[in-house]
């Protein structure tokens, strides 16, 4: 009689989506698993693709500006500067140096506010809802500084073809300074969790690790490239806006798992604060704006800049009209999302959820599924929270 | 056809209604949003706004949900996912539409991917405005909505203990 | 190496050498190479890659409109500021290109949303689903096309399912 032996391979479908309220883009990943290990994996997208890039040939150059913001709720800015340091150029417009500073100092407080979000999300993955809770109560300082500059908490619009809309004075610099005083004083303290906690490196130290020649071969790219080692970094290899007269240093790590994603953040947002002390110091006089013509050259231009998640690509063409020709936006997560495909094969299970989002996946700027392929067996399907928890549980088992 | 209204029927749609009001669960689904909305609606959970403490809860399950918070313009991938977590919904259950784009379908109205609004694709109860709108504007809406439902149109009295305690 | 350098270099290999291209300089940290038969583009972007010469970035289509039989299929190379492009024409209709995942992976995301977006087969493609475009849309719709007929789309679904009620 034949024995069968063979461990059971099963199917998972994993929908991430409506009911994960921390991950909060839909998205779909089919995970393929040989008893607890990762065999294949796959993602699906389109639950939030909009039609943003054909949306944009049809409106003119200002009205693109609206849309393009709002690509993604949690970059908006950076989306919109991208855009706007694009057109300038084509339509050789110069753009005041106070608005070229006060784009960097919104940028940069963007990038805090974004990577405070990522720990936060990153932490209710793990299992650890009370980082949660503290990294976005303090987040919160930051949109208030955010709410106090440009009028709103996200989607601040603070960008306009040719300048700026916001200036800062006196009493905001202030109040902005007194917020970063608070927030590094937290940010040493999350440096220390994420270094020190056993729970949490359980989780993280030696968990899905990407060594440097995958990282540039997956085409990695912003902290996930960076905690494998890979000097990328837009602000400091192709400087934009005024990051000439503040520039930005590399924050690098070399382990490649998922605490150097963590530190590397974390670190970033030190990097954060003193440029935005520096322009506060420093922020030079004049005008907001420059005035932009409303049919603008005709011409092509490549714009990329350092999103809070890694390299954004603007290929922006003119067709010397009021109206974009053509508008091809890259964001990063998809530049990072092979990479997360790849990294789930052979881990376990439990490790997925904390991978994917080791990478600060933004849906709704790629919007995309992952689909993993297996064996046959029953097709199980699964939560996005199911899978979470069985991560959680997994470990406290261990750790038992 | 006459038939004896039973009393106990009062009794239970009192209790439910209490029940709702009190202490809705909520699920929240994003039809295709830019997020914006999505992490306001996040921000209500965290320690400023703390939603929890007046017993609204956001959990995982559409069977185990009173209201739903949707956000998104409803692109056409995501409106089969709406539909049927709708139908998992039991009754009595409430839909609340977040944000420009869940309203009308925002600036992105027209885009060849896009539905239009929440209301393309399933009845909305309450509608809430903003890009995205703030923590508190969406508390206030959802508070209204759950006040709205204690005071049933025909003509029953809400109980002003529970009227109270959901206001506070 | 310099921008001017790194442009300099990359014109060398890919012009000067052993394919048939044009190159031009539309901005000074920006190298366009046209290339004349879109067989090259695998050897070019295999020297790029042995020389070390930038990251696939990004790839875009490009289409001019229904008056014009070709399109443009374009490869952003960055390294540091510069960004060097390769060009490849193509029939606007039924046109084609040759995969580069097999040498560059990161490369198959870009390449399945060209296809779903412009009709270019991708040749070699290992999964050539939809990435972004929903599962039922219609096949030969091909939105950022110019002349795309987005008017085909299939019918809004009913606003409501049979069983439930707008009160």
């Amino acid at each position: 009689m034949e024995v069968e032996n063979k461990q059971q391979v099963n199917r998972f479908t994993v929908p991430i989506g409506p009911q994960h309220p921390a991950l909060k883009e839909p998205g779909h990943f089919l995970i393929t698993v040989e008893g607890e290990i990762v065999t294949d994996a796959t993602v699906r997208l389109g639950y939030a693709h909009r039609g943003i890039e054909r949306a944009v040939e049809e409106r003119s150059w200002v009205q693109s500006m609206y849309i393009l913001e709002r690509v993604c709720g949690i970059c908006s800015h950076i989306h919109a500067t991208a855009y706007a340091l694009g057109v300038e150029k084509l339509a050789e417009v110069e753009v005041p140096p106070r608005a070229q500073a006060i784009r960097v100092l919104v940028a940069e407080m963007e990038r805090i506010h974004s990577h405070l979000l990522w720990l936060g999300v990153a932490a209710h993955e793990a299992g650890f809802d009370t980082l949660f809770m503290y990294s976005w109560r303090d987040r919160e300082t930051v949109m208030d500084l955010l709410e106090g500059l440009t009028g709103n908490r996200v989607n601040y619009s603070a960008n306009v073809l040719g300048g700026v809309k916001c200036d800062v004075d006196e009493a905001q610099a202030d109040a902005i300074r007194q917020g970063l005083e608070f927030l590094e004083e937290r940010t040493h303290h999350y440096l220390n969790v994420v270094t020190t906690d056993a729970l949490f490196l359980q989780r993280t130290r030696g968990v899905g690790t990407m060594t440097r020649t995958q990282a540039e071969l997956l085409g990695a790219t912003g902290p996930t490239a960076r905690a494998s080692g890979v000097k990328r970094d837009v602000r400091v290899d192709a400087p934009y806006a005024a990051y000439d007269d503040y520039p930005a240093h590399m924050v690098i790590e070399t382990n490649g798992d998922l605490e150097a994603r963590f530190v590397v953040r974390i670190k970033e947002l030190f990097e954060s604060y003193r440029i935005i002390r520096e322009v506060l110091d420093t922020l030079p006089p004049g005008e907001l704006t420059a005035r932009m013509p409303r049919r603008v050259k005709a011409g092509e231009t490549i714009s990329r800049v350092e999103a809070p998640r890694g390299e954004l690509f603007y290929f922006i063409k003119s067709n010397g009209t009021d109206q974009p020709e053509r508008i091809r936006v890259r964001t990063p997560t998809i530049c990072n999302m092979a990479s997360v495909v790849r990294l789930a094969v052979g881990h376990q299970l439990a490790d997925v959820p904390m991978i994917l989002v080791g990478i600060d996946p933004c849906f709704s700027c790629n919007d995309r599924m992952v689909i993993v392929e297996g064996a046959n067996a029953e097709r199980r399907s699964w939560t996005w929270e199911d899978l979470r928890q069985y991560g959680i549980e997994h470990y406290h088992q261990q750790s038992a | 056809m006459d038939h004896k209204i039973n009393p106990w029927e009062n009794v239970l749609a009192q209790l439910k209604t209490w029940a709702v009001c009190n202490s809705p669960w909520a699920i929240h689904f994003n039809s295709g949003s830019c997020n914006g909305c999505d992490i306001e609606i996040l921000a209500t959970l965290t320690p400023r706004y703390d939603l929890e403490r007046l017993g609204v809860k956001l959990q995982g399950s559409p069977r185990h949900a009173d209201v739903l918070i949707c956000t998104g313009p409803v692109t056409r991938q995501a409106r089969e996912r709406l539909l049927r977590i709708y139908e998992q919904m039991h009754e009595p259950k409430f839909v609340v539409a977040v944000g420009s784009c869940a309203l009308s379908g925002g600036v992105f109205q027209g885009c060849y991917n896009v539905m239009g609004g929440i209301d393309q694709v399933i009845p909305v109860n309450a509608y809430i405005p903003g890009c995205p709108p703030r923590p508190e504007a969406i508390i206030d809406g959802v508070v209204k909505l759950l006040m709205s439902q204690l005071q049933p149109s025909d003509g029953h009295q809400p109980d002003p203990q529970t009227a109270e305690a959901v206001a506070s | 190496m310099t921008t001017e350098e790194t442009l300099t270099l990359a014109n060398d290999l890919l012009v000067n050498w052993v394919w048939s291209a044009e190159s031009n300089r539309p901005e000074p940290n920006r190298l366009d190479v046209r290339l004349l038969s879109s067989t090259d583009l695998m050897p070019m972007v295999v020297g790029l890659r042995v020389q070390r010469l930038g990251y696939l970035a990004a790839i875009t289509g490009l289409d001019p409109g229904p008056e014009s039989d070709e399109m443009e299929v374009l490869y952003h190379f960055c390294a540091g500021q510069a960004v060097v492009t390769l060009r490849v024409s193509i029939p606007r209709v039924g046109g084609a290109v040759a995969t580069l995942s097999d040498v560059i992976p990161s490369a198959e995301a870009y390449e399945r949303e060209l296809s779903e977006m412009f009709g270019v087969a991708v040749t070699g493609l290992r999964k050539p689903q939809h990435l972004y475009l929903p599962d039922d849309w219609p096949d030969g719709v091909y939105p950022l096309l110019k002349d795309a007929d987005l008017s085909a789309l299939p019918a809004a679904m009913p606003a409501a399912l049979p069983n439930i009620s707008k009160e």
